[in-house]
């Protein structure tokens, strides 16, 4: 199902933003927070494992049921996972699409990467000590 | 000890009521902050030491070592780029700018991802701003404008608007409203007076409409606009008409949607209606607690607000082209350093690829998800918490933020500052 997927700030994410080793910040950034419509339509539990394809790539979230997203709009705090599929065209701006990109998604049995994870597969090197 | 009225390092309030409790030289208690200062405040895993990516492992190496890789990298590179600089204080941003004059490279601040729009909106049309105090003392009417205080500055509401006490209202709480304009019901969405849900990516017309309206052109807007009815469009026009000083904060809503800074460019315009009527400012809710720093720093040295380039020799400035996206989309960069921000968490992954092939040097006190695609990091204090430097607030009031622990980190203008001589060294041999 095709949605419209827009990024933002939550307390979690802000209080884990100087943390972001921590698994709290990687549980915030890979929520995907829908409709409960949409869920049923979908055939998703609170936590389910979602694939999200947006045009640059693909990302493992965890679908979370919110009242405060309407039908056919996810919200994603930012982050690494909702990053990961954002396209980098900024239209003249300096300012990529954060808050209106079309993505889809589907329900999946992959677990979401951790933040290491993402960033390893891009060529970068973990660090956690 | 008690340390009192410390200023926040979080977000752009800059709360400077802060109570933070020391003990044996760690944060041990914060009173009076929020969720977020708190945490930052108390904030543990600051990397002990500089370190090296050496193949596939890391190894710890000195501050000269990490100083003299710096100064190597950047005096090699043929277009450096100078990214972050929000989360750091403005003498180390001013370093920042000579460094990138001195090297032709570019120096952008994350402003080119927050409110860099809107800045592009202001220099179109101007700025009818006030101080934060002013809002909370005289203003009767608040509107966020895709801004969600309650998650992202959350004492926004109980020191300048909502819940605070004004000198010329009797009783803030019952006397002024609050509209919130939003396309997610969100948590400050539930405490307003008037809740207008939009549909995504309506601002512009929603903002169109409302000037329509004032302009006394109402019949000529459409039963809805993006999703809201003529009939609230009209109610919030005459809510604004009838107070006495009203006052927009608008958020990353109007700067990341689709429109940009057109869609700020028409909210201030819509300031500028409702000044025919009564008093009206706009303001932007500011993330980092010196994003608003970065840009005045950068425009007191250079005339320009991010994204400068010093390719030519002179400051040249052309969001879109100059702006760290970009440069790094196009992998245009042949090295990068990371001060005061974290790219590799906020940016597009097709960025984050071209950092990875690049030399990159970051300066922060934690390791973050750009650590992963460093060369080299260098750990440093964090202003506010253990060294002391100035930040701009949302409003534009530069705050001297205090230091309340003493550790052996550098600050970042002191490393900047060596990194800065040791490169005219370099370039005078």
């Amino acid at each position: 199902m095709t949605f419209l997927m827009i990024t933002g700030r939550t307390v979690n994410q802000g209080a884990t933003v100087e943390n972001k080793t921590s698994a709290g910040y990687a549980e915030e950034t890979s929520t995907c927070f829908m409709h409960e419509f949409d869920m049923l339509e979908l055939g998703l539990a609170d936590q389910d494992a979602v694939r999200v394809a947006g045009p640059c790539g693909e990302v493992v979230m965890r679908a979370v049921a919110s009242d405060e997203v309407e039908m056919g709009t996810v919200f994603v705090p930012y982050g690494p996972y909702a990053n990961h599929i954002i396209a980098a065209d900024t239209h003249s701006t300096g300012m990529p699409d954060f808050k209106s990109h079309e993505v889809e998604i589907e329900p999946t049995d992959e677990e979401p990467k951790t933040v290491h994870e993402l960033m390893e597969e891009l060529g970068g090197l973990a660090y956690d000590r | 000890m008690i340390v009192k009225d410390v200023v926040c390092p979080f977000c752009g309030c800059l709360c400077d009521d802060i109570e933070v409790d020391v003990a044996e030289n760690r944060v041990v208690a914060v009173t009076n902050a929020c969720e977020l200062g708190t945490k930052k405040l108390m904030g543990e895993k600051r990397m002990k030491n500089p370190i090296l990516r050496d193949g596939d492992t890391w190894k710890d190496i000195t501050y000269d070592e990490a100083i003299r890789y710096t100064v190597d990298m950047l005096t090699h590179a043929e277009r450096p780029l100078l990214y972050g600089w929000s989360g750091t204080h403005g003498e180390a941003q001013c370093v920042g700018v000579h460094m990138a004059e001195l090297v032709r490279g570019v120096i952008d601040n994350t402003s080119s991802v927050c409110h860099g729009p809107s800045i592009l909106a202001i220099q179109e049309v101007g700025h009818p701003g006030c101080t934060l105090g002013v809002v909370k003392n005289r203003a009767d009417l608040v509107i966020y404008w895709g801004a969600n205080p309650i998650d992202a500055h959350p004492r926004h509401l109980s020191r300048y608007t909502r819940y605070a006490d004004g000198f010329f209202l009797e009783n803030a709480f019952r006397d002024r409203k609050v509209i919130v304009m939003d396309v997610r019901k969100t948590e400050t969405a539930n405490i307003a007076d008037e809740f207008v849900q939009i549909k995504p990516g309506g601002d512009y017309a929603v903002l169109s409409a409302l000037r329509a309206i004032v302009r006394g052109k109402e019949d000529i807007v459409p039963r809805t606009v993006a999703g809201v009815t003529r009939e609230q469009l009209i109610r919030v026009v005459d809510l604004c008409k009838a107070a006495k000083f009203g006052a927009v904060y608008f958020g990353l809503g109007l700067t990341m949607t689709r429109g940009k800074y057109k869609n700020v460019r028409n909210a201030i315009e819509l300031v500028s209606e409702l000044n025919r009527h009564t008093k009206f400012t706009i303001s932007a809710m500011r993330g980092h607690y010196n994003v608003y720093g970065s840009n005045e720093v950068n425009t007191w040295m250079t005339g320009y607000p991010f994204g400068i380039d010093f390719s030519r020799g002179i400051a040249f400035y052309n969001p879109g082209e100059t702006t760290a996206v970009d440069i790094l989309a196009r992998k245009e960069c042949d090295a990068a350093l990371i001060v005061g921000s974290d790219p590799a968490a906020h940016f597009p992954r097709s960025c984050l690829k071209h950092l990875a092939d690049i030399p990159v040097v970051q300066l922060d006190p934690y390791p973050n998800a750009t650590t992963a695609f460093c060369n080299v990091q260098i750990p440093v204090a964090v202003t506010g918490i253990d060294a002391e430097g100035t930040a701009y607030r949302m409003d534009g009031v530069p705050i001297r933020t205090r230091k309340v622990l003493s550790t052996s980190y550098p600050s970042d203008e002191e490393v900047l500052s060596r990194i800065y001589r040791e490169m005219q060294e370099a370039q005078a041999v």
